[in-house]
């Protein structure tokens, strides 16, 4: 079976520091995923120039697949060394991983990554290498549908060290946290946020240093299906239809035109809601055989709003919304569910709307900014015009 | 009972239909005609051109602005009430 792999990063900034000095790179190539996380020592812009210069040397020598020993002792022999310290020096965990959950991980000097299987943490089976004296963890990878691994620097666990912890927070603390609030089929965005806010809680708002948690999750795939508008060619509607249909996985349709078109080919009625729980987006609807049926252009606009707050990589709001709205429930299956998107998007103009922000121009534009969120949160989207 | 729909769409949801809507039912509570008014919703009517949100009440349509709810209210639906 073929999996797929979802990544996720949210970073802390020490406190009164623009700039972070851990850096997450990603590389997705030849159908491997490279991840790297890389703490630079000190912080500002010292230690965000040594985790960048890291990370991405890194990131690229090994998606380029070369050895382990190499790369790490090209970073070794090539970041400046501190006037003030005299060393050199960045901390890193790298993944290398391809989508049948195979390859392996190196870890040097960051807290040991955490592996979650079956809704619980372990540690992994390490084995220590030794590269111009740094002593470097490799282990392998076989990881199945739902392992997540638990990336994280030295920020995670002195969470709270001074303030309302003696000696910070633990590794096992860490786990513990983690067993208890990770849901089923929580991404890995959601795990990254739910942890790094917790630290954020124990630092009291004010990080004593950069923390970063990247995770990674290994997960079977979730194709979604979604209709934006009603096609130029009102006599082929059967024909659109049947195609949107036709595909695996959910199906939303967005607009009230669309949704009358699914319903009358599938026999149904559109049932509209009459609950406003976001006064910005009017109510949702129901047809049997449609998993979640919502106003359009609004909808997605307020959609376009959630992807930004979603993507960002500081923004401490749980990743899954309790909110019942049509943009919130549509997020949480596009961005939290889905790894597969596919858009019916009709061109079909309501002339009814011309000249109002809602017409045919503004829905293609929000379509295609909020696919592109969608890339950048690593879903696999697909889309047709009709 | 009398039912009255009111679009929900886009288009009458920018003209303020969230607004009648919440008026709406609360003119209906307030006078304790919950029994015989059936409030519902519906997607686009097809009448976005409209001055006004689209609203039937038994199947007669009419275009509706949030300032004239109260009016709307006895004019047209509490006289359509079976005494």
């Amino acid at each position: 079976m073929e999996l797929f792999l979802e990544s996720g990063y949210t970073s802390l900034n020490k406190k009164g520091e623009e700039l972070c000095g851990d850096k997450v790179e990603q590389i997705n190539c030849n159908g491997y995923t490279t991840l790297v996380l890389a703490d630079g020592l000190g912080s500002g812009v010292k230690a965000n120039i040594l985790a960048t210069l890291t990370s991405k040397i890194l990131c690229t020598m090994v998606s380029n697949n070369i050895d382990m020993e190499e790369c790490v002792s090209t970073v070794v022999q090539t970041l400046p060394v501190c006037k003030v310290r005299q060393v050199a020096y960045a901390t890193f965990s790298v993944i290398h991983i391809n989508e049948q959950g195979e390859g392996y991980l190196f870890e040097f000097d960051n807290p040991e990554a955490i592996l979650i299987r079956n809704g619980k943490c372990t540690d992994f089976d390490r084995k220590e290498y030794n590269i111009l004296g740094k002593k470097v963890y490799g282990t392998r990878l076989r990881l199945r549908a739902e392992d997540y691994i638990v990336l994280m620097s030295d920020g995670v666990i002195h969470a709270g060290i001074g303030m309302l912890l003696n000696f910070g927070w633990l590794r096992k603390d860490v786990m513990e946290h983690l067993d208890r609030n990770l849901k089923p089929g929580m991404s890995a965005r959601g795990v990254a946020c739910m942890l790094a806010g917790a630290c954020n809680d124990l630092y009291l708002g004010k990080p004593g240093d950069d923390t970063t948690v990247a995770v990674l999750r290994v997960r079977e795939k979730y194709p979604v299906r979604i209709m934006v508008g009603p096609p130029v060619e009102k006599d082929k509607d059967d024909f659109y239809v049947e195609r949107f249909l036709s595909g695996e996985g959910k199906k939303i349709v967005c607009g009230g035109t669309s949704s009358q078109v699914v319903a009358r080919y599938l026999g149904e009625k559109v049932n509209a809601s009459f609950e406003f729980p976001d006064k910005d987006v009017p109510p949702i609807g129901y047809i049997n055989g449609i998993d979640l049926t919502t106003e359009g252009v609004l909808t997605l606009r307020k959609l376009l709003e959630l992807s930004e707050i979603y993507l960002s990589n500081s923004d401490l709001t749980p990743k899954r919304s309790n909110k019942k709205d049509g943009a919130s429930l549509l997020a949480n299956m596009l961005f939290e569910d889905a790894t597969h998107v596919t858009f019916f998007v009709g061109q079909s103009i309501n002339a009814a709307h011309q000249g109002l922000p809602i017409d045919i121009t503004m829905k293609l534009k929000l379509v295609e900014s909020i696919s592109n969120n969608l890339k950048l949160m690593g879903k696999v989207v697909e889309l047709n015009y009709d | 009972m009398v039912k009255v729909t009111v679009c929900i769409g886009s288009s009458c949801h920018l003209k303020g239909s969230r607004q009648i809507v919440e008026e709406l039912q609360y003119l209906i509570n307030k006078n304790n005609l919950g029994d015989y008014v059936d409030l519902g919703g519906t997607f686009c009517m097809g009448k976005c051109g409209s001055d006004g949100v689209s609203v039937t009440v038994d199947g007669d349509y009419y275009a509706l602005k949030p300032e004239n709810v109260m009016d709307f209210f006895s004019d047209v639906i509490v006289k359509k009430i079976p005494q």
